[in-house]
């Protein structure tokens, strides 16, 4: 009867022990094109229309408007906009965004190469 | 009873043969001359909060205690100093860029103040590493202005 705390025990110490393991570094490519940094109005557009649907002051999505508000970046000092556009950055960098299991109910949601490409340009910069 | 036994003698078993799994522990340097106390931009007060309440994960001067030697707390302890010091590591401060250091600066403001940093299981084993509200709010503080300097230091290396 008591041998039914064996396995629960055995996988708490599995667990663990697969934390303990180093994790591969995921392998993520950089794409560089070369298009002009000097391009908010694009960039604006792209936001607009994919991210900002989530990334606003009045989302209901409160991840996504905690992680990053457009609203308030608008508002926020120098300083903060360059460290969330290297999280931007990073993200994009990931592919994470917009999410895979947003993108299942919504395939059109999808950065497209291009935009992706001018967001990482302008994310780069540390000018507006 | 008998099976009771067995329970125990399997468990010991077992904790003594997961002492033998390998598990490196992140190495300790005592020396960092890039480290964020050496670069002008913490204040005393904040340094010996940083120093108490971050170093031992976020730095490169980690004290370990008795049970990191222990499996499998060993694990946890190797896996969350790992990723710690991947996430931020004060001892490489300098060395960061400065969109690397204002999105450091950004996190600390934001984890310390909604109080996810430290990390709940570390300041249960260590409460002398607890932040009170004060504390808090003056590392919140130092990190917004901070993040002013880190700029402002970028933009006369470009004049």
């Amino acid at each position: 009867m008591k041998k039914i705390f064996f396995l629960p025990a055995l996988a708490i110490i599995g667990f663990l022990f697969f934390q303990g393991i180093t994790k591969p570094e995921p392998k993520t490519e950089f794409i560089s094109h070369e298009i002009a940094p000097d391009m908010p109005p694009q960039v604006k557009a792209i936001v607009e229309q994919k991210c900002y649907g989530c990334h606003n002051a009045e989302s209901k999505n409160e991840k996504g408007k905690k992680k990053l508000d457009w609203d308030a970046f608008e508002a926020s000092k120098r300083a903060k906009q360059i460290a969330a556009k290297g999280k931007i950055l990073e993200v994009l960098e990931n592919g994470d965004m917009p999410p895979a299991k947003f993108l299942e109910n919504k395939p059109e949601g999808k950065l497209t190469e291009e935009e992706v490409a001018t967001l990482m340009a302008w994310s780069k910069s540390k000018k507006n | 009873m008998k099976w009771g036994l067995y329970l125990l003698g399997g468990l010991t078993v077992i904790l003594i043969g997961i002492q033998f799994v390998p598990n490196e522990l992140p190495t300790v340097e005592t020396t960092n001359p890039e480290d964020i106390l050496s670069s002008g931009i913490v204040s005393e007060d904040i340094a010996a909060l940083l120093k108490n309440s971050c170093y031992s994960c976020h730095s490169n001067e980690t004290v370990y205690p008795w049970y990191s030697y222990v499996a499998p707390s060993s694990w946890l302890v190797a896996k969350d100093v790992r990723e710690a010091r991947e996430e931020l590591n004060f001892s490489n401060w300098q060395d960061y860029d400065t969109m690397d250091k204002l999105e450091k600066l950004d996190d600390i403001a934001i984890e310390v103040g909604e109080e996810t940093m430290p990390m709940g299981i570390y300041t249960l084993m260590h409460p002398a590493a607890s932040l009170d509200d004060f504390q808090r709010q003056n590392i919140v503080e130092w990190a917004e202005d901070a993040m002013d300097v880190v700029l402002e230091e970028e933009d006369e290396g470009e004049d």
